[in-house]
């Protein structure tokens, strides 16, 4: 297993490395929900998408986050269970169809190039775990694991999480919703503000804990899932 | 020693109902102060019920056992829906009105091999301002091989600082169908100005199982309208009643159900209707959001009907218009 390292330098690039658009997990190919949001005129200007991004936003801090969280402790210890244990508590909660297939197909990927960049016999285990689907294999799980090995901190893990679903759906509503950049980036700075409370909180979760009300979300999901409409695939 | 009275202690030890106990809940550690008035679990705010149905000897389906304490009350099984007269019907009802501070439940429901039945409240519940403690309440289902119930009570309307947390722990076979719906309104919308989310807490955790002990899905949420917005779009948006209904049952059947079933926003009659598959293969997870608890109520029936027709190949009847 590796061990975290005091090279800031090199855990600063990676932490950059794994949250650009262009690494390789597929985030472009997710709105989650966003695609029948506008559809439904509910997400329409600058205004809504705010509020429909922090929605997103809470949403993940209280499941993901925390899913991501326990699996990074976990791996720091070498615990596989711990991992395992995030990863299928993290499935049983996830109630959306397209939201499992989104994780656990970005997980996969993760995991798979994890295993190229890390000499990690545990990060191994868990991609063969995948694929013979004793594991789900989720995207969270794979981001803990995979901070965790490039010596990236908890709480950095954590930001770059929130980073990652906020700009998942800003990068998706340039496409099908009536914003600019200038919209999106003031939407992702301001919301950035809000990271360390919901840190804070997550932090402090079992996995027992995670938790989620966001019934219009989860409604918009099952129109995504059932419609024909469809450019992003959830 | 006086042995007669230890045998009467023995037998009391049999008669004495579980603890329900929220205290380790992290959501719930800022209402854990012991009420000054009835104390937490006094004899009148500690409910159980225990009611088990099963086929007797010519294949009718009873209800068999029964054990009750104050307040829940539940009388007999009755055989009223026009539609299925052969299922047990049970109201369950309550001597206290609403749930109060430091009122504590327990539910306890088994079908057995190849029974049947159909469960609901005679009134809705109500859950009272609470000012130091809780109500809580932990429900067990168990379905055995291809039992089928429907547990569809009416809605739950939490008032201004309530505090509620539930867990229900749904342990059912793969052959089995369970219909579990909960509809919980935003407050007393029409009380004085209207109350609408100003309560303080819902806790509420659902989580299924098979009867091996394999865990299959576990849907948790804390609403909270202090912490996060209700009004928020993606959590209520404009909306003030919300059903959620879960339904175990065999792939074959959920796969026919989710075909037959539309998800939908009806902006005109403000309404929306989602359905999703839950997860490893359980069965279907059902939410409704509306303005008034009456449309929320038909179109929970109306998916009862097509999960009914489905698994039994009968319709629900319609409501009883006192309903």
């Amino acid at each position: 297993m590796s061990t975290p390292t005091d090279n800031n330098f090199s855990a600063i690039s990676r932490l950059l490395q794994f949250t650009d658009s262009t690494f390789p997990v597929g985030t472009f190919s997710f709105s989650n929900g966003l695609e029948t949001a506008q559809f439904e005129n509910m997400v329409k200007d600058a205004d809504t998408l705010r509020e429909f991004v922090w929605s997103q936003s809470l949403q993940a801090a209280f499941s993901d986050g925390v899913a991501a969280i326990h699996a990074h402790r976990a791996y720091l210890k070498g615990d596989y269970t711990g991992i395992a244990d995030a990863d299928r508590m993290l499935i049983l909660f996830k109630m959306n169809d397209e939201a499992r297939l989104m994780l656990k197909r970005m997980g996969k990927k993760l995991a798979e190039l994890a295993v190229k960049l890390f000499d990690s016999p545990i990060i191994g285990r868990w991609l063969e775990d995948i694929k013979k689907e004793e594991v789900p294999g989720t995207f969270p799980v794979a981001q803990g694991i995979a901070y965790a090995a490039a010596g990236v901190s908890e709480q950095d893990l954590f930001v770059a999480h929130q980073y990652g679903v906020v700009n998942m759906v800003l990068s998706a509503a340039l496409r099908c919703v009536k914003v600019s950049h200038y919209d999106t980036q003031k939407i992702l700075f301001d919301l950035s503000n809000k990271v360390e409370d919901l840190y804070k909180e997550a932090s402090q979760m079992e996995l027992t804990d995670m938790n989620a009300f966001f019934p219009e979300l989860d409604i918009l999901a099952s129109l995504h899932e059932k419609g024909a409409m469809r450019m992003f695939m959830n | 020693m006086d042995f007669s009275n230890f045998q009467k202690y023995e037998k009391l030890k049999d008669l004495t109902i579980p603890e329900v106990d929220f205290a380790t809940a992290r959501e719930m550690q800022p209402y854990l102060t012991e009420p000054p008035q009835m104390y937490v679990g006094a004899p009148g705010k500690h409910g159980y019920l225990r009611m088990g149905f099963e086929l007797d000897k010519d294949g009718k389906s009873i209800m068999r056992d029964l054990d009750r304490r104050v307040p829940l009350i539940v009388q007999q099984e009755l055989y009223f829906d026009q539609a299925m007269p052969e299922m047990p019907c049970v109201y369950i009802l309550s001597s206290g009105g609403p749930n109060v501070d430091g009122d504590r439940y327990q539910q306890d429901i088994t079908v057995k091999k190849d029974a049947f039945a159909w469960i609901s409240t005679g009134a809705a519940t109500k859950l009272a301002e609470m000012r130091y403690n809780y109500s809580g309440m932990i429900q067990n289902i168990v379905l055995e091989e291809n039992a089928y119930l429907e547990f569809m009570p009416e809605p739950v309307i939490p008032c201004k600082h309530t505090r509620f947390i539930c867990d229900t722990r749904m342990n059912v076979h793969p052959t089995a169908t369970v219909f579990y719906s909960e509809i919980y309104m935003g407050g007393r919308k029409y009380y004085k100005e209207g109350e609408l989310f100003e309560y303080d807490i819902l806790s509420v955790c659902s989580h299924g199982e098979r009867p091996d002990g394999k865990q299959l899905f576990r849907e948790k949420f804390v609403i909270d309208p202090n912490k996060v917005p209700v009004r928020q779009l993606g959590v209520m948006g404009e909306y003030d009643v919300f059903a959620n209904v879960i339904v175990m049952t065999p792939k074959e059947h959920a796969d026919k159900i989710y075909a037959a079933t539309d998800a939908y926003i009806d902006r005109e009659n403000k309404i929306a209707v989602g359905i999703t598959h839950l997860p490893n293969d359980a069965g279907l997870l059902f939410k409704v959001l509306g303005m008034e608890p009456g449309p929320v109520k038909k179109i929970v029936r109306e998916f009862c009907s097509k999960v009914r027709m489905e698994v039994k190949g009968k319709p629900v009847p319609k409501e009883f218009p006192w309903r």
